[in-house]
């Protein structure tokens, strides 16, 4: 698929362009030929068995992982949401956003304010200074889904960031994404959540490769 | 980063303390101080591995976030290296008062040395063996045969370690060589540096992606 103005989005500038991505580990073939093209101010739902190969899409969208075949582009800068969150145990959340930020080139004093703004939007304490480990499992993701949103990103890949929210964060969460695709983002969420997908513009399901499906033997 | 592995250091009081005692113990059992030296290693290097095993998730993120591998390795050098000199230099306080070297400059130099070379060892062993079990055994292994091989055992000058330890006796002794373990040490330690960049380059390598041309 070209990159540029899709069209059938006239007006839409296109952010995230996977085309034909292939992914083996060992002789087992996770993802074959997968495309994904997702434009500015788009909420794409990615759904699909476990093992399917959704994280591991994501992860080569993001750049954590090489294809061995296919090709990403994007528009600018990534926000990654992994499924488990990557904290160091013993830094609190405002460890993480000073850290995180001055990787993005933001001061001390921005990284702060700013991810303490993108906390307080999913009632995340930030008051308390807190080492990760001390915090609760939803609360840990919060921070994790924060430092994927800190430095602004174009494309936000967000695998299942809901994970231990509770109910009242989780809908939070869903209008989020609609502010995100206001803004012109291009946001890609792995979801096992049915009940939600009508909040996302498109839905993508990946089937496990053929290759991977077992098969019933008869007696 | 450096900043921050030091506050994440300096919560686990728990290790910060076995960081001072595991040489003193080594030395206290053995009443020698090349042993307490190599357990500074034990102890130097183990937390050098765990500052990397345990980033292990974060670090490949921290890069997609813009940092680079080599600031990564020098965040946690510039932490680690003033630390590992510090415990050495308390340490090697008890040694020369218990030990009564005969050129005790020689003997704090060869631990310091000890602790400084401990650090590019437990980075090139937490970035090239990527799990936590296999790592301590790759560190228990080295250090575990640099104390039990007599320093004449041609595997014992393999070892990064060896340099340091012929510096530590000389100190000991009065006599010995100096500059030759101090150029071997040298150049296993930068050898270490080599392939500690080359891992961690390789552990969190992100592919950064072409532009699809657009503007936001």
């Amino acid at each position: 698929m070209a990159a540029g103005r899709e069209a059938g989005h006239p007006g839409r500038v296109t952010e995230l362009v996977a085309s034909d991505i292939t992914k083996r580990f060992g002789r087992t073939t996770i993802l074959d030929g997968i495309d994904l093209v997702v434009p500015g101010g788009e909420v794409v739902a990615l759904t699909g068995e476990n093992g399917a190969g959704k994280s591991t899409l994501m992860k080569i969208c993001a750049g954590l992982l090489r294809a061995d075949a296919g090709s990403v582009t994007v528009g600018g800068r990534i926000g990654y949401c992994p499924q488990i969150p990557g904290l160091f145990e013993l830094l609190t959340a405002d460890d993480h956003l000073v850290m995180f930020g001055r990787g993005a080139g933001m001061s001390r004093r921005d990284a702060l304010d700013r991810g303490h703004a993108i906390l307080e939007e999913f009632d995340f304490p930030v008051h308390e200074r807190v080492v990760t480990r001390d915090l609760s499992g939803g609360t840990r993701q919060k921070l994790n889904l924060a430092l994927a949103l800190l430095a602004d990103p174009t494309v936000l890949l967000l695998d299942e960031p809901y994970q231990g929210f509770d109910r009242g964060t989780y809908v939070n969460f869903w209008d989020h994404c609609e502010t995100w695709r206001a803004q012109g983002r291009a946001v890609v969420v792995v979801t096992h959540m049915l009940a939600e997908l009508s909040r996302a513009d498109r839905v993508v399901e990946l089937a496990a490769h053929p290759s991977r499906q077992h098969r019933d033997e008869g007696p | 980063m450096a900043e921050m592995h030091g506050r994440d250091l300096t919560r686990r009081h728990v290790a910060l303390g076995l960081l001072v005692a595991l040489p003193l113990s080594f030395y206290l059992a053995s009443s020698s101080l090349v042993a307490g030296g190599v357990g500074m290693a034990f102890a130097v290097s183990g937390a050098t591995l765990f500052s990397i095993l345990s980033s292990s998730e974060v670090d490949q993120r921290l890069v997609l976030g813009g940092y680079r591998p080599l600031e990564l390795l020098l965040g946690r050098l510039l932490f680690l290296a003033p630390l590992g000199t510090a415990i050495a230099l308390g340490f090697s306080a008890v040694m020369v008062v218990g030990s009564g070297p005969d050129r005790p400059w020689l003997a704090v130099l060869g631990v310091e040395l000890v602790a400084l070379q401990s650090i590019p060892f437990g980075l090139a062993v937490g970035a090239g063996v990527p799990r936590e079990l296999e790592g301590t055994l790759v560190l228990i292994g080295v250090v575990g045969l640099q104390l039990a091989l007599e320093p004449d055992a041609a595997v014992s000058k393999l070892l990064p370690f060896y340099g340091p330890q012929e510096i530590i006796t000389s100190g000991l002794s009065g006599s010995g060589p100096v500059w030759g373990p101090l150029l071997l040490t040298a150049l296993y330690g930068l050898a270490l540096l080599f392939l500690a960049r080359l891992f961690v380059s390789r552990r969190v390598e992100v592919t950064h992606h072409a532009r699809t041309g657009t503007t936001r």
